[in-house]
């Protein structure tokens, strides 16, 4: 992982990354998933306009598991949002699981969203008046499937998040890890490439954001998943593969 | 879709809301349905004193039997028309009426208003109108200075009970011998007195204002109608009794049906704004759940769906509520003037299945138009900036 890291860091213009030792799953995997070629986002504030993200490039192999790092307003999440396809750049190019977004409408990149990335919150984003296993089956409700198969989906993300018990219970019956599990059974309960983890720890104590980790590494190893995580703490960049950092809208 | 039971648990987290948003449309709906009940109970009433195989002649150009003079010679002329039904005797069912305006007291002081009193051959008029039932004291008797008095004006006119004395002129009081239904139509608006006492008593002797002929089937109509209305020296007009009675109560329906759906109307106006407000605070408090559906990939279509589908039923359960409590209205009785006949008659309100489910789609589309806005507004929210919060 670390020699494709750092090969792919040579090739996108002098992007930065420092790997770790690269698990098994990701060394057998060379081709991207996310290509990034000139990506520019502008925002205006009255006349002057600000580049949030500059000319950046950025290719991350499949399976996977990057952080990205940076100060407050170095765009971390502008680029997380516009690799998950909530938003579009102002130029560049942009490649998420084969399909150029940048180039999409709103209605076909709210369908490729649904059946290519999956997402957890920083603050959870679970819908009150609905059950763990309700949330858990929402982005099932965008797919065919009948009512019977959704459920058992739902149940078995449950499930592999160890909360398969609390099922019937509401967001405010559970604890703040708790919610967070669910969050992210419902970003993998549509088996999607790619899961985007926006601060995934920032509202937990350690305990529990060690519990969240360990999950995304499980769901990194031994499902495979693409995981693209931004984060603030150190120790949650850590259990990541791949460490890159942003400032001023570069790669460093 | 976003699923229904998402919608369906928030109007009930959001319940005092939910219901004050509610009660508005239902108010609303409330007083459609009450009007359109009242109108119905207008009609069916008037509807229920007529029959299709009996024709009523008036005098051409006379929009009710009030204005109508016919002579006595004429109304033997149209006992001998064409399809006139006759008796086993060989009589033919024909009854020749005089139908008279009454300035009365209301009970209790409530002022005065007019009822109808119609002058009837006293012999024949319960062969004629089977449905006539007397329900207290006996039946005038011809020829007297007494008079039966319909159910319905007993609780409305003062010395309408049995026993009382009525004034129908000055020093022209008639006893009231009886009280009378007649299968829930007109006549028990009315009071009845001897043909001829109730002529002389109004200076109308040798006239009457409506005659009634039961025909030998519905179908004989035109050929009477034909027979009775060539001879253009007489001058009259006859139609059919339930055509009559639909006339009759046309103006009068079609001005409490306007009322109550111009003020249906503008009261919608004040809920729609009540329902609107509702649905968008709903949408900015709910801003953050939006962006995260968005998110998971539910289409801008699927939002303004969910969130229209959530207003339509704040507005039906309002409308249900409505709807209930109009049907409570159908106890009470009414009474107003009828403007053709300018005398009181006193019905019910009528619910029929028909107004419930108009009444019930009215709130539906309130909910529509209220939740056309805020739906618009959910559906444009941008994720990102609706998961910043």
């Amino acid at each position: 992982m670390s020699e494709a890291s750092s090969q792919e860091s040579d090739e996108t213009g002098g992007a930065k990354a420092e790997s770790k030792p690269k698990p098994p799953a990701v060394a057998k995997q060379a081709k991207a998933i996310i290509e990034c070629k000139g990506i520019t986002r502008s925002f205006w504030r009255g006349k002057e306009r600000l580049d949030v993200l500059d000319g950046l490039d950025l290719e991350i192999p499949e399976g996977s598991f990057e952080a990205l790092m940076g100060p407050s307003g170095s765009g971390k999440t502008t680029l997380l949002n516009l690799i998950a396809g909530l938003d579009r750049p102002t130029a560049g190019k942009l490649v998420v699981a084969g399909t150029e977004v940048s180039a999409m409408g709103d209605a076909a990149l709210a369908h490729w969203r649904s059946q290519t990335i999956g997402f957890v919150f920083q603050h959870f984003n679970l819908i009150p008046v609905l059950t763990a296993l309700e949330n858990v089956e929402l982005p099932l409700l965008l797919t065919k499937l009948p009512s019977s198969e959704r459920k058992k989906r739902a149940q078995i993300a449950l499930r592999v998040v160890g909360l398969e018990d609390r099922m019937h219970h509401r967001p405010q019956q559970l604890s703040g890890g708790q919610e967070q599990r669910v969050g992210i059974a419902r970003a993998i309960v549509h088996d999607p490439k790619i899961i985007v983890a926006d601060e995934p720890t920032g509202e937990l104590d350690r305990k529990s954001a060690g519990e969240v980790l360990n999950l995304l590494e499980k769901l990194n190893r031994e499902f495979d998943k693409t995981i693209l995580m931004v984060t603030h703490d150190p120790v949650a960049a850590e259990r990541a593969s791949v460490l890159r950092r942003l400032d001023k809208g570069k790669l460093l | 879709m976003v699923p229904f039971r998402y919608n369906v648990r928030n109007l009930f987290v959001r319940r005092t809301t939910t219901i004050a948003a509610a009660l508005g449309v239902g108010l609303v709906v409330f007083v459609l349905a009450a009007a359109l009940m009242l109108s119905e109970g207008l009609q069916r009433t008037l509807d229920m004193s007529g029959r299709a195989d009996t024709a009523i002649v008036l005098r051409k150009g006379s929009d009710s039997e009030m204005p109508s003079s016919i002579e006595d010679a004429t109304v033997a002329l149209i006992k001998g028309a064409p399809g006139v039904k006759k008796d086993a005797s060989g009589k033919p069912e024909v009854i020749a009426e005089s139908v008279v305006v009454l300035f009365q007291d209301l009970l209790n002081g409530a002022g005065k208003s007019n009822a109808t009193l119609r002058g009837v051959p006293l012999d024949d008029i319960v062969a004629f109108r089977p449905e006539v039932k007397l329900v207290e004291g006996k039946m005038a008797a011809a020829g007297s200075d007494e008079v039966i008095v319909g159910a319905k004006l007993v609780d409305r006119f003062a010395n309408m009970t049995l026993g009382s004395t009525l004034e129908l002129r000055k020093n022209r009081a008639v006893k009231v011998v009886g009280i009378f239904e007649a299968g829930g139509s007109s006549f028990e608006s009315e009071v009845w007195g001897d043909l001829d006492y109730v002529r002389q008593s109004f200076g109308r002797e040798g006239v009457v204002s409506s005659v009634r002929a039961r025909l030998d089937n519905a179908a004989v109509f035109d050929g009477f109608s034909t027979a009775i209305e060539s001879d253009k020296r007489l001058g009259l007009a006859s139609l059919r009794e339930p055509e009559y009675y639909r006339k009759q109560s046309e103006n009068t329906s079609i001005f409490i049906m306007a009322m109550g759906t111009i003020i249906a109307v503008f009261f919608s106006i004040g809920a729609m704004i009540g329902g609107m407000i509702t649905m968008y605070g709903s949408v900015a408090h709910r801003k953050r759940e939006i962006g995260v559906l968005r998110a998971l990939g539910f289409s801008r279509l699927a939002i303004m769906a969910s969130f229209l589908f959530e207003s339509v039923l704040l507005a039906l359960l309002g409308g249900a509520i409505g709807t209930a409590a109009s049907l409570a209205m159908g106890l009470v009785r009414f009474s107003m003037l009828n403007f053709t006949t300018f005398s009181e008659i006193v019905f019910q309100f009528h619910p029929t299945p028909e107004i419930l489910v108009r009444s019930l789609i009215f709130g539906g589309v309130m909910g529509v138009l209220g939740g056309f806005l805020p739906a618009i507004r959910a559906a444009r929210t941008a994720p990102i900036e609706a998961m910043k919060g």
